[in-house]
Parts: structure tokens; C-alpha cells; sequence
């Protein structure tokens, strides 16, 4: 059970090297059957992620959320999409047209390009690079100059000032990302994402480093653009902000770059500190994929927890924020642990 | 070069910009309009604009008899119609000079606070959305309290919102027999409740720190703009009109008036919130005082007032509402004037603007608790 | 410490995530409406003298009636219109009726889909005086 991806994928490559191909091109089709394996989970889980986003807002505020199309209201986001292809999609003439197209696209690409690098379970790693977590970063940083290009395309004063606000936002928190990460990679000594997790066999590294857990976690809930750090689209404030001349379809597409953003940046805190696809308590007969996914699931619903009980911070007091407490107090942690590590192998 | 850039001429040239915060508009409670001159994210200059809902009730009192006024001036303030009912009661029973029996006046007391309460829940929720959309949790508990009030106010008088339940002379019907049972039980359960939205919003660091300093008006300035009502109290003035002029049987309760020092738009709100707390308590006072009696006094079937003028104003949720009544002896007013809350809290605001930030103007607004019904009139 | 207040709200939102919604099911769930609940209206023509009081109560002039006097001097009933386009449902026809003759029901699905078809509510009897007549 805890194989049964790993098999399919054996028999699979059989498969294709019966039928009298060469190693490379077997290698080449085995990469494409992955690319597209991921496309349908994103696909899949943003069905399931804007689901669940109503569905708890809904518990929490005592009602129930969507619950008339289909039992509990699972078919709700296949009617959304019918709603949203049927519109018609405006372009504003003022607006400056190629950025303006292309920044939904460029939302959604990097996100994609993220997946292939997360271990969903044991050995199930689209591609294994020996700087996984570098990549991540790198990749994930991409994020901030679709919203600029959409705001600043939109030739709308209040997509103006939520592009503003969202590069002001997300250049900010990166340092407080990158450096609550080097804590971790200190103590596996590698990049590798699955060396990562094999070196939380003993104990995780949310014990180990809880205070760079928290920097993470806030850092990540600002460059993912949710509450309560949602200043490029205020709602309240910009109407919708950067979002503001969108129609449905480009909309849909900046939604669902942002939930699948929100699963992979959890995948990514469930592989840093919360042990990967490793099972606590020696529970092994439950496979790793399912762990993965359970923990996983369980940090978006603290995500969707927090966003929904807090209101938003005004932006000076966010920039204060992020540049005079979450960045000295990374910086801490590494020394910390840097102190800590030498000890450690010197007692 | 560090000289360059703590001074205000930068060696980029920038530009300030207007920016149209139109009627439509997630967070002004209404149609309002705002327009703001921004220089980065700071405002420089700001201009409201209001009248997009003028219906002229003013004028049109002139051409209704003085009971069907009471059905107009429901709509005014529509969060809190039974005080506007109230004023406007109490303004032709000073003009005619008649005697309300005891009953009604208690069950005036009862109604009042309770629109207080329901006025104040809705003020809170929807200021909390204001600063952040997904404060709306607090507003949906809010909303599910409020619930249970409009449903008191159902079984007392048929409708939830614009209730005309007041008339000269009384109240126009007793209370039905399931009332007091049911307004004990929920008198019994809203504290608990109210204890819940100070979790998610006062205690917040998150909205404190939104909240704190913004907005400030200091207690000289308050009172030359004609603040009234939680605004003021906010700012350290303790000018309650149910302590200072006392109308109707208030004076014969015990309650006391929470005044805070610093004049933000946190002290604002917290005041509001307190006002809830000492709502309940006059509540429970008038219930267990509550004598038998008639409801309405003798009044001929079309009510001529003496001619000559009145006025009479009354502490409504949003501020001091008062009411001007001329009559030349007919059987419809000859001019009604509203000196409406909510338009004269809204003046300072174009000057208190200046200086800070695109977020605080939403903050500032909602601190100040308008209702776009009273506003334009 | 810093984040308490954080921390309590967020206490206060997963405790409320388990509790039961509050919510009525609309079209399966009728509400319960009260007794004195103001709805559409409805007309005893019985009772009613015509005598106009109700007309002239009415703040937004909602109410025409048509009457005639017979043989001996008195008024009866012949058309009752109310154009509920205009209507506040304040209630004051309602109480100042004499005989009771108007009242409101419990009825508050009053949409539709022309102006001309039901939104005139028209009561108008029929030209035999002795039925009685609903909305």
C-alpha cells in the first residue's frame, strides 16, 4: 500500500520499455506523465481548497457555506467555473495590453513549476534536485511581479496602489522566509528536500526550531497574500485592488495560482518542520502519502483559522514589522542554532 | 544625500493623485462619497460629498398629518428607528402638553434601550469588517444577537426594521403576554455573547494597533464641531443627555455613562461598547418596575396642536437627534426640522483626514458611525 | 505577553466552528412569523362601512375606495384597491379601521413579475353585496 504509486510507475516504465524505446526517451515520457499528474492534482485541489475556504468560513460564522449544489455543496466550484466561462471578457481600452494579459499566466506558472519539487511521499518526488529548497525560494520569489504587472497595467488608481502595497509586501518578508530556513538546513546539513525529511527521523524540527516555525509561518501567510496580511487586494479598502479589472476568466486563473500557492507553501512547511511524509509515533502501516497529505490539510486549515478571525494591518506598521522584528529575530535563531549545533557535536 | 531624504522634496519627482472612494463602496456605510487627494499613501486633502439619498422627508412632513409623520421619520435613521420615534413623540407631546400614562412610559424605556443595543451591535460588526474583511466572523455573531432583538421588537409591533411604533400620547399596542418571558431569556444569554466579540476585536493587537491613535479629536474641538453622542463621550466629555437633561422617566434609573480619554477611534469604540453593557442593566431595571396601566393617553382622533414651536432633542445611538416643530394649529405640521446626528458628526471629519493614511480614512469613517438615511435626510 | 488577545480570538473562532449553524433552510424552513407579524393585507368586505377612515390614514394615499349610497342613505362597498407599490406597511389603516375590517396576514412572498399582474393589488367585489371577499 505504502508503494502502490512507486509500482504503477515501475510498471509503467516496463511498459514503455517493452514496447522497444530507449532509456532517454522512456525517461522523457515518464517525466511528461508526471508533469501531467501534477496538473490534475492542482487542478483537483484547488476544487478542493476553494470548497473547504467557503466551507469553514461558513462553520466558523455559523452558517453553513454553500450547501445546495450537490450533497454539502462539493459540486459548487464546477458551477462557478460554468458561471465564470460563460462571461464575456472585457478589456478595458486604457489598459496596456500585454502585461495586462499576461500576468494572470505568469501568476499561475511559477506555481506550477513548484510542485515538481516537493516529496508527496516516500520517493514520490517529480524531480529530486540537490538544491530543492534553494529552488523553491528562487521559483516562489517569482510571485510578486505578476501583481505588480497587473496593478500597474490596469490604469485603475486603486490597482495602482494594491501593486504598491503587494511589491512593498512581498519583497519585504522574503528575508524573514529565506532566513527562518537556514536554521533548518544547518541542522540536515543539505538542500536535498527528502534528505530534509529523512533527518527528522529522531524528532522534528518544529521542536528543534520553534521560533523559526512562527517567523516561517508569518512570513509565508505575507507572500501568499492572505489575511491578515491581504493589502494588494483590500477589499474594503480598494475594492478589489489589484484584482479590480479583472474579468472572470483571468480572476479565476489569479485564484487558482493563489490556492495552489497556499498548498505547496504548506507542503513546504510540512517538509521543513512537521517531518514530511514521516509518520509520528512509529505509526507506519497508515502510508506516507496520506500522512503528507493529512499534515498538510491540517496546516491549510490553520491558515484558513487565522485568516478568518484577524483584520488587516495598515502598511507602515506591516513594514515595520516584517524589517524590525521578524528580521533580527531570524537572524537570532541563526546564531542560536549555529551555537547550538557546536555544542552539539563537540558534547 | 541623507538630507534629501528626510525632507519633503524629493529628488524623484512624484505627483499627488485623486482618488474617488464613489457611492459605491464596500465599506462607506451607504452611499457616500469621498474624495481624497493622495500623495503616496497619504492623504492631503479630503472633500465628502453627500446627498445621494435625499428623499426630502423634511418637506414632505409638511404635507402629513402629524401621526403619519411617525411613519417617515422610522426611515431616517434606520438602525435605530424606535428612538427616532421616540424624538419626534416626545417633541409634539411637549408642544400639545399631555400627560403620558406610566406604562408607556416604560415600555418607551424597554423599547429605547433595546434599539440602543441592536443600533450598537450592527455599528460594531460592520466596523470591525470595515477594517479588515475578514473580521465579518464578529459580524455574523453580532448579526445572530441582533436576531433575537428584531424578533422581540416582531412580537411587539409586526415589523423589524421600521417599526412606527410610537405614538403621541403612548405606544401604540401593549405588550402580548410571551414578551417579558422571552426578553428575560435573552437578557439572560446576550452577555455571554457580547463577551465573545471583545475577543475577536478589542483584545486584537492586530486591531489595536489599527485603531489606536487615529483619528484624534481632543475634547475643546468636540465641542465647538457639535460631536455628540459616543464620539464625544470618547474624547473625556461626560455629556450624556439621559444624565444632563433627563426626558421621560430616565432620571428615575440607575446607569452609569462610560467616558474615555483620548479621543481615537479605539476610545470610540470601546465606548460603544460599554453603552451595551449598562443598555442590559436599565433594561432589567424598567422590567421589574413595569406597572399596569393604559398605553396610550385620551387623544382626539386628529390631533391640533396650539400653534407656536418646539424643540426637543433626545440622545439617540448616534448622537443628540432633535427635533424642531412649528404649528399653526392645523392638523399637519408646519415645518419639521431634524437636527439629524450623523450629518453634523460627519463635519469634522474632512479636516481630521489630513495626514493620514488610505486606511485610516475608512477607519476614521466607521469610527464615527454614520447611516446614510440620517445623513441626507 | 504580546500575542494574547491573538491567541483568545482565535480560541473564540474554533469553538464556534463546532457549534450547530443558526441558519434557517429557506424554502424547506418556513419562518416563524408573530402574531401582529405585518404582511399583505386582507379585506372582511362584510364589516367594512366604507366610511373612508382607512384612505385617509394612509400616509402614501395606498388606499381608493369606491362607494355609493343606496336607498336608504347608507354607504356600501363597491371597489377596494390597494396599490401596494407604495405601501409601508405601517399599519395605521389597520388601526383605525371602526369595524376591523381590514387586517394583515401572515403572507410575505409578495415578489412578481410584472407591474401590471399583481403588484395593483385590486379587491374589487363582485355586484352582488353579499360575499365575502379575501385577498
Amino acid at each position: 500500500m505504502n508503494n502502490i504509486f512507486l509500482t504503477i510507475a515501475d510498471m509503467l516504465r516496463s511498459l514503455f520499455l517493452g514496447f522497444g524505446l530507449s532509456e532517454y526517451v522512456v525517461e522523457l515520457v515518464m517525466a511528461a506523465i508526471y508533469a501531467s499528474v501534477v496538473f490534475a492534482l492542482i487542478g483537483l485541489l484547488v476544487l478542493i481548497l476553494v470548497l473547504a475556504e467557503r466551507k469553514i468560513s461558513g462553520y466558523i460564522q455559523l452558517r453553513p457555506g454553500p450547501n445546495r449544489v450537490g450533497p454539502h455543496g462539493i459540486f459548487q466550484l464546477i458551477a462557478d467555473m460554468l458561471k465564470m466561462l460563460g462571461k464575456e471578457s472585457i478589456t478595458p481600452a486604457a489598459v496596456d495590453k500585454w502585461p495586462f494579459v499576461l500576468a494572470p499566466i505568469l501568476m499561475f506558472v511559477p506555481t506550477m513549476l513548484l510542485y515538481a519539487v516537493i516529496p508527496f511521499g516516500e520517493g514520490m518526488v517529480a524531480a529530486d534536485l540537490n538544491l530543492g529548497v534553494f529552488y523553491f525560494i528562487a521559483i516562489g520569489s517569482l510571485t510578486t511581479l505578476p501583481l505588480f504587472m497587473a496593478g500597474w497595467s490596469s490604469s485603475n488608481k486603486y490597482s495602482l496602489i494594491g501593486g504598491m502595497r503587494a511589491v512593498a509586501q512581498m519583497v519585504s518578508y522574503e528575508l524573514p522566509l529565506i532566513f527562518s530556513i537556514l536554521g533548518v538546513i544547518m541542522i540536515a546539513g543539505s538542500m536535498r528536500m527528502n534528505d530534509i525529511v529523512l533527518a527528522q527521523s529522531g524528532m522534528w524540527f518544529v521542536i528543534l526550531q520553534p521560533i523559526a516555525f512562527l517567523v516561517f509561518f508569518i512570513s509565508a501567510l505575507a507572500e501568499l497574500n492572505r489575511a491578515p496580511f491581504d493589502l494588494p487586494e483590500g477589499e474594503t479598502e480598494l475594492t478589489a485592488g489589484v484584482f479590480t479589472e479583472y474579468t472572470p476568466m483571468r480572476f479565476a486563473l489569479f485564484q487558482m495560482a493563489e490556492y495552489g500557492n497556499v498548498f505547496i507553501m504548506s507542503g513546504l512547511m510540512v517538509t521543513l518542520f512537521l517531518g514530511g511524509w514521516q509518520a509520528p509515533f512509529g505509526l507506519t502501516f497508515i502510508p506516507s502519502y496520506i500522512w503528507f497529505f493529512a499534515k498538510v490539510f491540517m496546516m491549510i486549515f490553520v491558515i484558513m483559522w487565522v485568516r478568518w478571525t484577524f483584520p488587516r494591518i495598515r502598511v507602515d506598521k506591516l513594514m515595520d514589522f516584517g524589517w524590525k522584528f521578524l528580521l533580527p529575530v531570524s537572524l537570532v535563531n541563526i546564531f542560536v542554532t549555529g551555537i547550538g549545533i557546536y555544542l552539539f557535536q563537540n558534547f | 544625500m541623507c538630507k534629501d531624504m528626510t525632507t519633503k522634496e524629493h529628488t524623484l519627482k512624484t505627483q499627488e493623485f485623486t482618488l474617488n472612494i464613489g457611492p459605491q463602496h464596500p465599506s462607506t456605510h451607504g452611499v457616500f462619497r469621498l474624495v481624497l487627494t493622495l500623495d503616496g499613501e497619504t492623504i492631503t486633502k479630503a472633500e465628502s460629498v453627500v446627498g445621494y439619498l435625499h428623499r426630502g422627508i423634511e418637506k414632505l412632513a409638511e404635507a402629513r398629518t402629524y401621526t403619519q409623520v411617525i411613519t417617515y421619520t422610522d426611515r431616517m435613521d434606520y438602525l435605530s428607528a424606535m428612538l427616532t420615534n421616540l424624538g419626534y413623540v416626545q417633541t409634539v407631546e411637549k408642544l400639545i402638553e399631555i400627560k403620558v400614562p406610566e406604562r408607556a412610559e416604560y415600555i418607551r424605556i424597554i423599547m429605547a434601550e433595546l434599539q440602543r443595543m441592536a443600533s450598537h451591535m450592527v455599528a460594531i460588526g460592520s466596523y470591525v469588517q470595515d477594517v479588515g474583511i475578514t473580521g465579518t466572523s464578529i459580524f455574523m455573531y453580532n448579526l445572530i444577537d441582533r436576531e433575537k432583538i428584531l424578533d422581540l421588537f416582531e412580537m411587539v409591533s409586526g415589523s423589524r426594521l421600521t417599526y412606527s411604533y410610537m405614538r403621541i400620547g403612548g405606544v401604540a399596542d401593549d405588550l402580548p403576554l410571551e414578551f417579558i418571558p422571552a426578553l428575560e431569556k435573552f437578557l439572560d444569554e446576550v452577555p455571554a455573547s457580547i463577551e465573545q466579540y471583545w475577543a475577536l476585536s478589542s483584545k486584537n493587537e492586530i486591531f489595536q494597533s489599527r485603531l489606536r491613535g487615529v483619528g484624534v479629536i481632543s475634547a475643546e474641538d468636540a465641542i465647538n464641531y457639535g460631536f455628540s453622542g459616543p464620539n464625544l463621550r470618547g474624547s473625556g466629555v461626560d455629556y450624556d443627555l439621559r444624565k444632563a437633561e433627563p426626558y421621560g422617566i430616565y432620571d428615575r434609573f440607575d446607569f452609569n455613562v462610560p467616558v474615555l480619554e483620548n479621543g481615537d477611534s479605539l476610545d470610540r469604540f470601546l465606548c460603544r461598547g460599554a453603552e451595551l453593557e449598562q443598555s442590559i442593566k436599565i433594561i432589567r431595571q424598567a422590567i421589574k418596575d413595569l406597572p399596569e396601566g393604559e398605553v396610550i393617553a385620551k387623544m382626539p382622533k386628529v390631533i391640533k396642536p396650539p400653534k407656536g414651536e418646539v424643540y426637543h432633542q433626545i440622545e439617540s445611538s448616534r448622537g443628540i437627534l432633535g427635533y424642531y416643530i412649528v404649528s399653526d394649529g392645523s392638523s399637519k405640521p408646519y415645518r419639521m426640522h431634524v437636527r439629524r446626528p450623523s450629518f453634523i458628526n460627519l463635519i469634522p471629519m474632512d479636516e481630521m483626514l489630513v495626514g493620514l493614511k488610505l486606511a485610516d480614512a475608512i477607519t476614521v469613517l466607521g469610527s464615527i458611525d454614520i447611516v446614510l438615511g440620517e445623513v441626507d435626510g | 505577553m504580546y500575542g494574547k488577545g491573538l491567541l483568545e480570538g482565535m480560541a473564540v473562532t474554533l469553538k464556534n466552528f463546532f457549534k450547530k449553524n443558526v441558519t434557517e433552510m429557506y424554502p424547506e424552513e418556513k419562518p416563524r412569523l408573530s402574531e401582529r407579524f405585518h404582511g399583505s393585507f386582507v379585506l372582511t368586505a362584510d364589516k367594512c362601512i366604507a366610511c373612508g377612515i382607512c384612505s385617509n390614514a394612509c400616509p402614501n394615499m395606498v388606499i381608493k375606495i369606491g362607494s355609493e349610497r343606496d336607498e336608504n342613505k347608507k354607504r356600501f362597498l363597491t371597489s377596494y384597491e390597494m396599490d401596494i407599490q407604495y405601501c409601508l406597511f405601517c399599519g395605521l389603516c389597520v388601526e383605525s379601521c371602526p369595524t376591523d375590517a381590514i387586517n394583515f396576514n401572515k403572507e410575505f412572498e409578495l415578489a412578481c413579475y410584472s407591474r401590471q399582474g399583481v403588484v395593483l393589488n385590486m379587491w374589487k367585489r363582485p355586484e352582488n353585496i353579499n360575499s365575502s371577499n379575501e385577498g
